[in-house]
Formats: structure tokens, C-alpha cells, sequence
């Protein structure tokens, strides 16, 4: 069902995995901007430390979210995550942080995991957002900027009737005018800084003014006590070392050859 | 593994009682460009491509203009040039130039024919397209003696030297192996991967796949193809047919195993008319079920 909006101005939050700090900069942040409504685009926990301590923040934000593949494999206690890799090491890396999570997860935010929507549609001004995970047709479906053709995303637009497709399980953020005037959006994450050398993450406000104005926003959050609180938790160096130094030290096998070659590894 | 040297693929019997795939949408376009013209003779190679004259005629590039732009139109997510080896192809650096202007584009060569100039050529494509060109160079082992004893003398090491040419110029390759010389995938996958890059090849990616009893590599006592009953309750989603066709001289075909059969040709020339169920008629749909092959990146 659409949700009908009021607002000229919603924030959108990317994978948020576990980093409880980021979340909690990024919704005083989007207040104090004048979001008037927050959703986020799944997969809460994953990669930090202390899934549970999300879950407070995302209620008394009033967040609105749709299911990642990590919130529905932590709901049913699937066997692997389900985030889509094919790669040796990239799935060695997931696993580790997949049983730390699902450990940690406390039975009524795996209840309340389960029982989120796959996607959310939401007028805002007139435009039509829809807001999913992966992509439309499957919840870890990999959009990067250089592997997502215009017709691709004119076809998810035509065929789910939206003008803007919101987006996010890469982890980084992209914005696309496409031919017919509407509109894709990789909304970036909150989880970890995306592969340029700073510990800064991102999250996306979206404008009716009356046209539809994208901007990316940065969120500079206490890096250092979630790095702190990850190697107190045993999760592995490699996490640690992407939340301190901004560059991604693994799950970097399904990354397409242009976004790779931007990265140190 | 004991083979039967075929210098052509065999079809099989397509009759109304084999199952079917439900075709899902177009993901994955492939282009047998070069059709099975090739300057190695590999031991496997599942449509027995070769330098003798192919029994599957390169491209025509009209043609493959034409299924881009329908394919554009179809909401495709990716193309892929292979052959053969696409590189013998003489129109192939306008038609990647033409296909990365639609949709990101995956290049498979043997790298033997790859030196400075071609990477050079790669590189500036790939640098002046929004979307990504992917290379994927394939070997079959983790040394030369593993890899030339199905691909011939000196192809290894002249694979090595393309990774490493491709890869200073960031255009970092897919280096693929074929599980023939090595059965245990996972240790054939981390002894490549500690070759590349003790030969140089930055950020070394690998993926290994099965080999296809197919072309040079059919077994003796053949495969039986699938039946409606192994079927029953599968999910098509993982069968690359229910989302991916190959264009190949005389028309479009279910899948790139079997570009150019005509017991797979699922139209003579329009994609669109390519679109419905697949008929898994072939003992190589069988190799796909059994083992959820993909020919694709991921």
C-alpha cells in the first residue's frame, strides 16, 4: 500500500549493520535537516557489534523499514545470510560475521525482523518512491552504478509504476536521472564507510521541491569506540580495520572492475 | 578424465515430453561472437571450438547491433562476448564500444592473443564507458604443466602475462579454471590465486567452474538428459536458460552451452520471439541442474 505523504522532505538510511553509533549521528542529523519521515532500506545487523542496540534507536526514530537479506535470514536462522556471494573469501568473511549476529540477536527482534515488508511504496510530493532492498525482483540483487543499465532501471520503474527506485545492499551510494525524467538511488549505507579512505558514512535525503532534489549526506560519528567495541567483541580485523581507515579489506570479490580499481585493495 | 574427441557439438533429441524452463526475464545476453573459430584446441572445450574452419561461423556484427538494441529495450542487465576466442573476431572493439554503451559487458579470451596494444585498446573502452568492462581470461590449472596439458604448450604462461598487462592497467581479470586438472575447487582456487599474484596480476579474482560434458569433453557413456520427474518442484531461477540467451550465427539460442544447436535455437531473429520456455532437452542441462553452473561473472 502507498503511503501518503505529507512531508517534502524524507530521509533514506542504507544497510545499517549493527553500527549503532552511525545511526544514532545520522537520525539527529536528518532531523536538525528537516526530514520529516526516516526509512530505512534493511539489513540492521551484520559486520558491528551489539546488533540488539538498534533496534531501540529505529523505535524511537519512528524508522519505517523494509527487510534486508540479512533481516530475513537472522528472522528464520537461514544457514547463510543470503547477501548474494559467490566468492570464496567473500563468503569466509560473511559467515563469521552472519553466526556473530544471529548469536546476538535477541528473539523479539528476530520476530520483529520477520515481519517487515520487502519493499515499501511512498508518495512524496508527486513523486512515487519505491523503497526496496536489493532491487524490486530480488532482495540481494547487487545494483552498482557501473553495472546497472538505464533500461534495467526504466524497466523496474515501468513495471512496479514508480518514478523514483530506492535502493541499497552494495553499500555505496549512486544517483542516476534516467531518459524519462524519473529517477534510481543507491542510498549508500550507514554500516561502513564506502571504500574511500575515510571513516565517514553516508545516508540520502530526498527533496519534492517540486522537482526532486538527491543529496547525499555525510555522517561523521565516533569511528573509533565502534572500532573499540568490534575488537572487544572478537569480530574479525579485517571489520575493524574498514571502520578505522575507510577502505575495504574484504567482500570485495563481487565488486564490478570500475568501483574496485577506486579502492586500496 | 577419459574424453571423446568431438570436433562439433552433438545435439539431442528435443522431443514435446522434456521439461521446461519458465523463463524469468532477460538478465544475461551472450554474444558467440567469434562462433567456434579459436586459436587454441583445449581437450574440454565443451562446443569444440578450434583453428580449423568452425562449425559455428563467427557473427555477423549487424546482427549483434540488432540484439543489443533489442535487448536495451528489454531491460537487459549484461552482455557477454565469447566464442571461440573473441579476439580473433575483426569487428570486436567497435562492437564492445556499441554493447558498453547499453549494458556492462564481460569479455571471455584464452589471453594468448592479449599484449600491450589490445590491453591498451581494453583499457581506454573501458575507461570511456559508464559502465564496467569485465575480462575473463582462462586458464585450466594452477601451473603450466596443469593448464598446457589441456590448452596446449605455452597458453598458461601467456594467460599469466595477460592478467598481469590487464591488470596494470586496472582492468583487473576474472582468471577462470575449469575443475579438469584440479577436482578439489577450493584448493585449485586458492592455488591460483597465490600464482597470480606471485606472477604480478594485482587484486587477483578467480572463479572456477565445472567441466561440461560437452564438445571435447563429452563422456563416453554420455549423460542422461533430465526428465520431467527430476524436475518436479525444482526451481527454474537457477538454471541460467531462465534468464540468459545467446545470440549465434543462425539465430538465438537457449544458453551459451549450446549456442548454435538447433534443437536450442529459440528463435532464427528476433530476441523477442526467444522469450519463452526452455526445453531442457540436452545431457548438459543436467552439468547446469546438478551443479547450479553459471556461466556468468556471479
Amino acid at each position: 500500500m502507498r503511503e501518503r505523504l505529507t512531508a517534502r522532505r524524507v530521509a533514506l538510511l542504507g544497510g545499517v549493520y549493527a553500527n549503532h553509533l552511525a545511526l544514532e549521528a545520522a537520525l539527529a542529523d536528518a532531523r536538525a535537516r528537516g526530514a520529516e519521515a526516516v526509512y530505512c532500506l534493511g539489513d540492521l545487523g551484520g559486520f558491528g557489534p551489539h546488533p540488539d542496540r538498534v533496534f531501540p534507536l529505529l523505535h524511537a526514530g519512528r524508522v519505517a523499514c523494509v527487510q534486508g537479506n540479512y533481516d530475513l535470514a537472522v528472522a528464520e536462522g537461514a544457514a547463510d545470510c543470503g547477501c548474494g556471494y559467490t566468492d570464496p573469501r567473500d563468503n569466509h568473511f560473511a559467515r563469521m560475521s552472519y553466526a556473530y549476529t544471529i548469536r546476538h540477536t535477541a528473539p523479539e527482534n528476530r520476530r520483529w525482523l520477520g515481519v517487515l515488508p520487502p519493499a515499501r511504496r511512498v508518495a512524496l510530493g508527486a513523486w512515487r518512491l519505491l523503497l526496496c532492498h536489493g532491487s524490486p525482483r530480488q532482495v540481494n540483487e547487487f545494483l552498482w552504478e557501473s553495472t546497472t543499465p538505464d533500461g534495467l532501471l526504466e524497466r523496474f520503474c515501468r513495471e512496479h509504476a514508480a518514478d523514483v527506485l530506492c535502493f541499497t545492499h552494495t553499500g555505496l551510494r549512486w544517483h542516476r536521472g534516467l531518459p524519462s525524467g524519473r529517477h534510481a538511488v543507491n542510498v549508500g549505507a550507514l554500516g561502513r564507510p564506502e571504500n574511500d579512505g575515510t571513516p565517514r558514512v553516508w545516508y540520502t535525503l530526498l527533496t519534492a521541491d517540486p522537482d526532486l532534489v538527491v543529496e547525499f549526506v555525510p555522517v561523521h560519528y565516533d569511528h573509533e569506540t565502534l572500532a573499540r567495541e568490534m575488537a572487544d567483541e572478537g569480530l574479525p580485523p579485517e571489520f575493524v580495520e574498514t571502520i578505522r581507515t575507510g577502505w575495504w579489506t574484504c567482500c570485495l570479490e563481487e565488486m564490478p572492475v570500475k568501483e574496485r580499481a577506486r579502492g586500496r585493495f | 578424465m577419459a574424453s571423446r574427441v568431438t570436433e562439433r557439438l552433438v545435439d539431442a533429441p528435443c522431443t514435446d515430453r522434456v521439461p521446461r524452463a519458465t523463463f524469468q526475464g532477460l538478465r544475461a545476453l551472450w554474444f558467440q561472437l567469434a562462433g567456434t573459430l579459436c586459436n587454441l584446441a583445449c581437450r574440454h572445450c565443451f562446443n569444440a571450438s578450434g583453428p580449423r574452419p568452425p562449425w559455428l561461423a563467427p557473427l555477423d556484427p549487424a546482427m549483434v547491433r540488432r540484439a543489443i538494441a533489442e535487448a536495451e529495450a528489454l531491460g537487459v542487465r549484461e552482455f557477454y562476448f565469447t566464442g571461440g576466442e573473441p579476439l580473433l573476431h575483426p569487428d570486436l572493439f567497435p562492437l564492445l564500444e556499441r554493447a558498453l554503451a547499453v549494458a556492462p559487458t564481460t569479455l571471455l579470451t584464452n589471453g594468448t592473443l592479449v599484449d600491450e596494444p589490445i590491453a591498451d585498446r581494453l583499457a581506454a573502452i573501458a575507461e570511456a564507458s559508464r559502465y564496467s568492462l569485465e575480462v575473463r581470461v582462462s586458464v585450466d590449472g594452477a601451473t603450466a604443466e596443469e593448464s598446457d596439458a589441456v590448452r596446449g604448450r605455452g597458453s598458461f604462461d601467456k594467460a599469466l602475462r595477460a592478467a598481469r598487462l590487464l591488470a596494470t592497467r586496472r582492468l583487473y581479470p576474472i582468471v577462470t579454471a575449469t575443475e579438469i586438472a584440479s577436482p578439489n575447487a577450493s584448493a585449485l582456487y586458492e592455488r591460483l590465486r597465490a600464482r597470480l599474484l606471485e606472477a604480478g596480476v594485482e587484486r587477483p579474482r578467480v572463479k572456477i567452474l565445472p567441466v561440461i560434458p560437452t564438445g571435447r569433453a563429452a563422456r563416453p557413456d554420455g549423460t542422461l538428459p533430465l526428465s520431467v520427474e527430476d524436475l518436479a518442484g525444482a526451481s527454474h531461477v537457477r538454471l541460467q536458460c531462465a534468464e540468459a540467451r545467446a545470440v549465434a550465427d543462425g539465430g538465438i539460442y537457449a544458453c551459451p552451452i549450446l549456442a548454435g544447436l538447433p534443437g536450442a535455437r529459440m528463435a532464427r531473429e528476433r530476441l523477442v520471439d526467444a522469450l519463452g520456455p526452455t526445453p531442457l532437452y540436452h545431457p548438459a542441462c543436467r552439468t547446469c541442474y546438478e551443479t547450479g553452473l553459471t556461466c556468468a561473472n556471479a
